[in-house]
């Protein structure tokens, strides 16, 4: 009696897990693809000339193969000149790396203010990362946006993506010399 | 030896006692019981599939959320062990949760007491997947980023929402678990242990947020999200129905008031009750309830005590009496020497599987011990049985320990059963659950009841006593589903 239930459990257990690798497996395939074509370019190119304002709006999560280095170090985008003043250009900021995933913002500077904020990565290590990103993403721009700096206050319930948005883009402001 | 013995009365027709259960005169096959039993071996199997599979479904919405393509990397790997563990530790905790619900269908499938061992034995397991997971996740999440576990922990608390909760949770299981562990040993008062368990209520509630808020397994818009909500709000609801709202309904059913407290031995009293509906107490099920006696300095505290004397219907409306039989065990049962008549009492139950309910066979065997023996007092007013097939066995240090002795005899005579009497020190060798001179003079088990193999043995008695006649009754050949033992004195 004992066995037979204990062998019942074990089949149905078995068979659960079966079913959920099996679930897992095909709903991995179809993440893949669908954060493959969410993401947008604009990666790979260096600093870009002024006047061009790579801007390309959305802060479209991008994951694909878009390089990004996981460097945690300070900022890695360079400025258009080595002129000290600020130039008018695009500049990126550090890749930081969270448990969630990569996060990196590029900004738009003209005339020596922030006219736009770009997210080239954001945490999109799971659905709920995304979820969370695609949320806190345009509060912070245009909480960045109206603050002209990165001293804002981070977002509720994304403080991890908020942080890491935040340390990026003052890795893009130093390197902006703003 | 004193030993009594009371011939079984074979020719004795129980027909003309209208209080005592009667039999269909064909007898199947199998038995009378056979049908029951294996309906039962059935829902205990029924109830094995379920928590196992609860167990792999909670990996599975991991699994199945493409969980194992993120162990790529020994942070992925850490994280993922650290999810599952998490996991699985919580669908134990709430197996646990569910296994102290007395759920009825838990209660007359396995019986309260053995509920309460698998919950006992979940214990440790839950705590220590729960702290794995605590531990992997800091691990996992601090390679990630670049931090040492304690950095990251640190982090975890001070940036992310609901964390510091989930950290107070871990806190209190692991208080919950030591102090059960410790109080188990040290035979801490109930009271001490009752709180300690109403901690654990809080550690699963601040352990919640952060599994719906910070997990991404259960994200907003997922179907596993709706599935761990189900399962924790069933847990949480089968809990408040069955010990809060159930108890209600059935202490303002019942109406129970003390309406007689007698002194039947030195520290021992019989407790009777008057109510209403009592047919509602007097079904097939168990046979032990909770009381409270709702009395000044009183009311908080539960008595578990089994019935000794079925509930006798008299009035309309099920009005009628019904009676437990208490042994001055510790503080709270002292007190109720002084009970009051008049004093209203709430209960709970009935609980338990020693009853009609666990029977598997025609013949049935009592063994009760002390104050045990009065539970088998109302076994033996209820259970069917032929004239004949049933062995009635008490032990006592003295003869006067063997309570309500009376009563059985009449009731041994009234169905047919056979009664010993086995006062005396008990056996310091072998069959210690015997007189000593019982066994000096060669009696075992067999010797009392030949046919025990092919009977129910019911035994009720201090754990070490039952423990020792369980053992005879193996060595006797009586498989274990035959069985039946219910522990009354946790």
């Amino acid at each position: 009696m004992k066995a037979r239930g204990t062998l019942a459990a074990a089949l149905a257990s078995a068979g659960i897990l079966l079913a959920g690798w099996q679930a897992g497996t095909q709903a991995g395939g179809v993440s893949t693809l669908a954060s493959g074509t969410t993401s947008s370019g604009t990666t790979g190119s260096g600093p870009t000339a002024a006047g061009a304002t790579g801007a390309s709006g959305t802060g479209s999560s991008g994951t694909g193969a878009s390089g990004t280095g996981s460097s945690g170090t300070g900022a890695s985008g360079t400025g258009s000149s080595g002129s000290a003043s600020t130039a008018a250009g695009t500049y990126k900021g550090s890749a930081v790396q969270t448990r969630f995933g990569a996060v990196q913002v590029q900004i738009t500077v003209a005339s020596g203010k922030i006219t736009d904020v770009t997210a080239l990565q954001l945490t999109d290590d799971d659905r709920k990362s995304v979820q969370i990103s695609n949320r806190a993403a345009p509060l912070l721009r245009s909480e960045v946006l109206s603050a002209q700096s990165a001293d804002v206050q981070t977002i509720s319930g994304a403080t991890v993506t908020s942080n890491a948005y935040l340390t990026s883009l003052q890795a893009a402001i130093d390197a902006a010399n703003l | 030896m004193t030993t009594q013995r009371l011939p079984a009365r074979p020719a004795y027709s129980n027909s003309g006692q209208p209080g005592f259960p009667t039999l269909p005169t064909d007898r199947p096959a199998g038995g009378w019981f056979t049908r029951r039993h294996r309906q039962r071996m059935v829902r205990a199997d029924l109830l094995t599939v379920i928590a196992w599979a609860s167990v792999a479904a909670a990996v599975a919405l991991w699994l199945a959320d493409g969980g194992a393509a993120s162990i790529s990397s020994p942070a992925g790997a850490f994280t993922a062990a650290g999810i599952v563990a998490g996991l699985a530790g919580m669908d134990l905790v709430l197996l646990m949760l569910l296994l102290a619900a007395r759920i009825p269908y838990i209660d007359r499938t396995i019986g309260h007491d053995r509920a309460l061992e698998f919950h006992r034995k979940l214990g440790k397991p839950s705590l220590y997947l729960l702290l794995a997971h605590g531990v992997l996740l800091a691990t996992g999440y601090g390679l990630a980023e670049g931090l040492d576990p304690l950095s990251e922990s640190v982090a975890l608390w001070v940036q992310v929402p609901d964390m510091w909760l989930a950290f107070v949770s871990m806190a209190l299981f692991i208080a919950v678990v030591a102090t059960s562990l410790v109080a188990v040993r040290r035979r801490f008062p109930y009271e001490f242990w009752y709180v300690v368990h109403l901690l654990t209520y809080v550690a699963v509630g601040t352990s919640l947020p952060h599994q719906f808020s910070v997990g991404g397994l259960f994200a907003e818009g997922t179907w596993q999200r709706w599935y761990w909500l189900a399962v924790c709000i069933a847990t949480g609801a089968a809990l408040a129905y069955f010990r809060v709202l159930q108890p209600f309904v059935a202490t303002s059913r019942h109406q129970l008031t003390v309406s007689r407290v007698e002194v039947v031995a030195p520290g021992v009293v019989n407790i009777s009750m008057t109510g209403r509906r009592l047919h509602r107490l007097a079904g097939s099920g168990g046979r032990f309830f909770i009381w409270r006696f709702l009395a000044p300095g009183m009311w908080w505290h539960p008595h578990p005590f089994s019935l000794s004397a079925e509930p006798a219907v008299s009035g309309p409306d099920g009005a009628g009496t019904l009676r437990i039989t208490v042994r001055n065990l510790g503080s709270g049962s002292a007190q109720l020497v002084r009970l009051r008549k008049g004093t209203r009492v709430a209960v709970e139950g009935p609980y338990g599987l020693l009853s009609t309910e666990a029977r598997v066979r025609n013949k049935v065997v009592m063994i009760g011990a002390g104050i045990g023996i009065t539970p088998l007092r109302a076994l033996l007013e209820t259970t069917p049985f032929a004239p004949g097939e049933a062995s009635v066995l008490l032990r006592g240090h003295t003869g006067q320990e063997l309570y309500l002795s009376n009563e059985i005899l009449e009731l041994c005579r009234a169905r047919g059963a056979r009664l010993f009497h086995l006062p005396g020190p008990r056996s310091r060798g072998r069959s210690g659950w015997l007189p000593q001179e019982a066994v000096s003079g060669g009696y075992d088990l067999r010797a009392f009841v030949p046919d025990v193999a092919d009977s129910d043995v019911y035994v009720c008695g201090p754990a070490g006593w039952a423990d020792s006649v369980i053992t005879d009754a193996k060595d006797a050949g009586v498989p274990e589903d035959q069985i039946h033992h219910e522990r009354f004195d946790w």
